[in-house]
């Protein structure tokens, strides 16, 4: 025949060609199926039976077999199927029960073959015997199965499946008698074809009917099982009992379910309801659809792979009345734009991160690991580790921790927890702060509160006082330490450091700011100049803007010295002293502020650049003696704390407004202020440090914040006289018409603290009653209770 | 007999400190537990290690990780369907809740604020948004949103001081907007066609008011300017706003990227006003967007690093001075802007601070 010969050249040429592509139909299809030689699709529906040759950039429509001028029911269609060996046959089922046979060899237009008029409903499903030429099988809606000879006019036999309806029915590719069947039931039946009597073996598959099913086309004895229920099942039919390999769960109900060639894992579904989509999975990953054809815009009815051993064409039918040619290739893959990477940044600077872990199995022979005891097992689970192979995916999350300059918040609650706010004076809280950094190794922070402290706490007469002290208790020993402590790498801020502690007081005058100022010139002017034994960075280090801004003030003001000018000399030995020696008493308390101090003690250095360093010292300390005010640096201030902001450090910024109060408020923008406490106590909030934030909003200065802590909370309040709950806003009570919080002992209405005693109801305010009990125990209102103040 | 007496003078203040309810205040004096179970540079000087490893017993790809407000809870989302939830205190990992109830793989989970309760939201590729709840210890799904056509990418809360807003970006190309008007009912925006082919992320600008919250009213809620950026398949960054009227607007499109966005990340706003966004795009471009103005109409865009393969996040520490960016390599790095205002990987080899990108394959090597 010559069309035979053409398949075989089709066949043979081994390669087939084709794009994506779509064909209108007239009607909405029902089913579709593939003749053998890959070039030729029949779509039958309601009213629409025609067969289109698979052209490499169109689908041709290549002949009609709806023929006939009435439209017969039994050319409705619910199901066709194209004989596998020969390719004149085929078979559809129609939806009065009619099962038909065409012979496309037929010289005459109609190529009705034969007719079956046996099943009382609806036939669901007509299969041809995979290996038989003349044997059909077919499923209805009354419950029955028929197997058909073709040569013969009637059923050759009739299997009823004792249930409801028969969706689908295939012959088993690897068992030439088996074929299998499924049931609006939820179940599945296997059947001998040589034994009609009763079936060789019955499941329920599915919960709720069983649409589709398909054996695998690898002689593996897989039956793939598609339901109501959303769900793909793979049985093993091999085993005495049929046992559940995979489920894949989809989206929507399963109406087709195909197996793709030359894929072990892979079959297409497609949905007879909602979901219009064909997806294709691998059973071994049952989540996510491998790939997805999203070219019909009604649900897809018919599927079937174009060849039965090329994995990348698939053709379809729809109810939107198109055909279409889908390739692999342009499918869309879900799994690829689906993200492999989890990444979270948390609150203590740690980060959680997952990844797909065949990425990570990729990399990971390549450098052998020596074995850190510390680091906790790296988690990894495989699905199925007999097995193992590139397409699934399972991820692996860790945590990691990143250090303080990484951005670990530890620091960060320390700090809030341990600063001193409010309640010293100044110049302590200064130091206590600068302290707390110190000690968590934020030096420039640390450095920055001694500096502010110097700036805004003038010492008066005490730091003269002190230097003459020193003067007295100078001593060679001195020299030395000062030097350690210059080679101190944070020396900056060391220097100035020394200064605060000398200069405890409360006195105003600007003398201390000056040494301070001093003291990092003192600094630079010893890595300048000797440059010996000082670290490069030493200086640079950590030093902010302001340092800067006061090293230019240096040179302008080189003047004569004046008679004071040997003091800051001993200035810094003195510290020293003191803690070396038991030290005078006046500086006994300034000492166990900074224990540091001892620290740098123990960094030996040597002596050659103090000496240059104690005369440019003395210099500067003389020159600037009470000439600027503290206003002068308010600039400087207020730059630092929007410095600090920028850098993320609120907490900085926060804490120096907190404490300068005054001196910077009005400097900086009423709104950023705002915008500063607000952020502040927000992360405060986060690291659950109620106490501080409380704090915080105490003692700000902002009225939008401090009015923070009278939202949210609700105080339920009873009359105390006739104890009834208080509706109205105010103290009085509605129901008695008096005031509720009478203070007892002075008559006036409470405001703010109100104690009162439990047993008697009668309360003022909180001094009054403290006081009053004093004296006496019994109830200040006269009511004879006694009442008792713990 | 002398009655047992009351003193009740606990300044009131402290309890009403935090919006939270009174119970949480009792739980100020238990100490903060960090899970970290190495501190300080290893041997090697590493700037990151691994501290924990989460066995999630997810059986598919992880898709997204959030830990909640405090720390101290991790929510994980799967291709496997599940959302689940663990306790990650003091290094342990226990599993809470495994939260069953989408259809498809989950892409993204989002913690809301703990003012409102225990929530969290979860969007999946079957085109759902449900936001599940904590009540009396057991999570539950408290609403399931079904009006996207298509995947939904990514969801993300709006800043606490809004109210209970969820933001969704969907394949679909448009966003939704969900806002809880109480007992149970969300009321549903949508913008259409935000983003054409599709929306791949949203990210919430923190909230800013305009003026001074001293001039509103006591009592009435501060007039928030509501602001979102979200990201799509149209290689833009969108700046959305909501007008007086209620209505969303898109206020900016950005463009530098050539290929998806493939996640934008607003920084918090902890300093300064000024606003930036961090955006990472399937080219393999990071940009850092800032915008001085105060009517936020002038963004521009700073290259922070080319990479050579996908970007797929980009995520702020909390004080927003430090960008965590993982790409298609598995490896995480973290920048930090420099005094100069360059950005500079702070966890780079060659830089010589010794190792650090925290590459998975580091954890991998210590299994072995």
């Amino acid at each position: 025949m010559e069309k035979m010969s053409r398949v075989t050249t089709a066949l043979g040429g081994g390669v087939l060609t084709g794009r994506t592509m779509h064909c209108h139909l007239d009607a909405p299809a029902n089913a579709i199926s593939v003749c053998r030689d890959a070039a030729q699709v029949v779509v039958a529906g309601r009213s629409i039976f025609k067969i289109y040759a698979i052209e490499e950039e169109q689908f041709v429509e290549k002949l009609n077999l709806r023929v006939g001028r009435k439209p017969s029911l039994n050319l409705s269609c619910a199901d066709v199927v194209w004989h596998q060996m020969d390719e004149n046959l085929l078979a559809t089922a129609a939806t009065n029960g009619v099962v038909v046979t065409w012979n496309l060899g037929r010289p005459s237009r109609n190529k009705q073959d034969q007719l079956f008029t046996e099943h009382k409903r609806t036939v669901n499903k007509v299969c041809f015997h995979p290996t038989e030429a003349h044997v059909l099988l077919s499923g209805s809606q009354d419950g029955f199965m028929k197997c058909f000879d073709l040569r013969r006019k009637d059923s050759v036999s009739t299997f009823s499946g004792q249930s409801e309806s028969v969706r689908d029915v295939q012959f088993s590719i690897r068992d030439y008698f088996t074929f299998a069947s499924t049931f609006e039931n939820g179940n599945v039946q296997l059947w001998d074809i040589r034994r009609p009597d009763r079936c060789e073996r019955m499941f329920t598959a599915h919960n709720g009917p069983v649409f589709c099913c398909d054996w695998h086309p690898e002689d593996r004895g897989w039956l793939a099982t598609g339901g109501r229920d959303k769900m793909v099942k793979v049985w093993d039919m091999t085993t005495h009992r049929a046992k559940e390999m995979h489920c894949v769960q989809t989206i929507a109900s399963v109406a087709r379910v195909k197996w793709r060639p030359e894929c072990r894992h892979h079959l297409a579904t497609c949905s007879m309801m909602v979901d219009h989509n064909i997806y294709v999975w691998d059973v071994r990953r049952p989540f996510v659809p491998a790939a997805m054809f999203e070219e019909h815009r009604d649900v897809t009815t018919g599927i079937a792979w174009r060849h039965p051993h090329d994995p990348s064409f698939l053709l379809s039918g729809s109810k939107d009345s198109s055909l279409c040619q889908h390739l692999f290739r342009d499918a869309s893959q879900p799994v690829e734009r689906a993200n492999p990477e989890g990444l979270c940044y948390g609150l203590f600077g740690d980060l959680a991160f997952a990844a797909k872990e065949s990425l990570v199995a990729a990399e990971s022979g390549r450098k052998p690991y020596t074995g850190d005891r510390r680091h906790p097992i790296f988690f990894k689970r495989k699905l199925d580790p007999a097995e193992p192979f590139a397409g699934l995916a399972s991820s692996a999350l860790s945590v990691f921790e990143t250090e303080p300059g990484g951005g670990a918040m530890r620091w960060f609650v320390d700090t809030a927890e341990r600063y001193a706010l409010a309640g010293r004076p100044l110049a302590e809280l200064c130091d206590h702060n600068a302290k707390v950094a110190r000690e968590l190794g934020r030096d420039q922070v640390a450095q920055t509160w001694t500096m502010l402290r110097t700036i805004y706490c003038s010492p008066g007469l005490l730091p003269t006082a002190n230097l003459s002290h020193s003067m007295g208790k100078g001593g060679s020993c001195g020299l030395q330490l000062m030097n350690s402590f210059n080679l101190k790498d944070m020396a900056p801020g060391l220097g100035s450091e020394t200064r605060l502690d000398r200069s405890k007081g409360d006195a105003r005058s600007d003398t201390v700011l000056l040494d301070s100022s001093a003291t990092l010139i003192t600094n630079e002017d010893n890595e300048e100049t000797e440059g010996s034994d000082v670290p490069a960075d030493y200086l640079l280090g950590d030093v902010e803007g302001e340092d800067d801004e006061l090293y230019l003030l240096d040179p302008e003001h080189t003047h004569p010295e004046e008679p004071e000018c040997v003091l800051p000399q001993e200035a810094f030995p003195l510290r020293h002293e003191i803690v070396d020696t038991p030290p005078g008493p006046e500086h006994l308390q300034d000492k166990a502020d900074s224990p540091h101090v001892s620290g740098s003690e123990a960094d030996v250095a040597s002596l050659a650049p103090v000496d240059s360093s104690f005369s440019l010292l003395s210099v500067s300390h003389a020159l600037y003696d009470s000439r600027l005010p503290p206003d002068f640096f308010s600039m400087l201030v207020r730059d630092m704390l929007h410095f600090y902001a920028e850098q993320g450090d609120v907490q900085m910024a926060v804490s120096v407004l907190i404490v300068l109060g005054e001196r910077v408020r009005k400097d900086i923008d009423e709104q950023t202020q705002e915008h500063w406490y607000t952020s502040y106590i927000d992360l405060l909030q986060r690291f659950r440090l109620w106490n501080v934030s409380n704090e915080v909003v105490k003692l700000s200065t902002s009225r939008a914040v401090s009015c923070l802590n009278q939202a949210s909370t609700t105080l339920h309040v009873n009359c105390s006289h006739c104890k009834r709950p208080m509706s109205s806003r105010g103290w009085v009570c509605d129901r008695c018409h008096r005031c509720a919080s009478m203070c007892a002992v002075c008559h006036h209405v409470v405001k703010g603290l109100f104690v009162w005693c439990q047993g008697c109801s009668h309360g003022g305010h909180l001094q009054h009653i403290m006081k009053w009990l004093e004296g006496s125990s019994h109830c200040p209102a006269g009511c004879g209770h006694l009442c008792e103040y713990s | 007999m002398r009655e047992a007496v009351l003193t009740w003078c606990v300044p009131l203040e402290l309890l009403c400190s935090h919006p939270l309810p009174v119970s949480a205040f009792l739980k100020t004096q238990v100490k903060l537990h960090t899970y970290r179970a190495c501190a300080g540079k290893d041997e090697m000087g590493k700037m990151v290690s691994v501290i924990n490893t989460v066995d999630t017993s997810h059986e598919d790809m992880i898709h997204d990780a959030q830990m909640d407000y405090y720390g101290t809870r991790l929510a994980t989302c799967s291709s496997d369907r599940s959302v689940k939830i663990f306790d990650v205190r003091n290094g342990g990992q226990i599993l809470i809740a495994d939260l069953r109830g989408h259809e498809g793989p989950v892409w993204q989970v989002a913690w809301a604020h703990p003012m409102y309760g225990n929530i969290l939201a979860s969007c999946s590729y079957d085109r759902k948004v449900i936001i599940w709840r904590e009540e009396n210890g057991t999570w539950e799904k408290s609403h399931e949103h079904a009006g996207h056509d298509s995947s939904v990418n990514s969801v993300c809360w709006a800043p606490h001081d809004y109210g209970l807003i969820l933001a969704c970006g969907s394949s679909d190309g448009a966003i939704s907007l969900l806002t809880y008007t109480g007992e149970g009912q969300w009321e549903v925006k949508k913008i259409n066609n935000a983003h054409t082919i599709g929306c791949n992320a949203v990210s919430w600008a923190p909230a800013v008011v305009p003026g001074s919250l001293i001039d509103q009213p006591s009592g009435q809620k501060p007039n928030y300017i509501k602001k979102f950026a979200s990201g799509g398949c149209d290689n833009l960054i969108k700046l959305w706003k909501e007008e007086e009227d209620g209505q969303w607007k898109e206020e900016q499109k950005l463009e530098a990227h050539s290929d998806w966005v493939r996640d934008v990340a607003w920084a918090p706003s902890i300093g300064l006003p000024t606003s930036t966004i961090a955006s990472c795009s399937q080219d393999g471009r990071v940009f850092i967007w800032t915008c001085d103005d105060a009517s936020g109409n002038t963004w521009s865009p700073k290259l922070l690093h080319k990479f050579n393969d996908v970007v797929w996040h980009v995520s702020w520490s909390i004080t927003a001075n430090i960008l965590a960016v993982s790409g298609g390599d598995n490896k995480v790095t973290l920048w930090k802007e420099s005094v100069d205002g360059q950005w500079v990987c702070i966890s780079d080899v060659n830089k010589g601070q010794g190792s650090v990108s925290a590459s998975v394959t580091e954890g991998q090597q210590n299994e072995q």
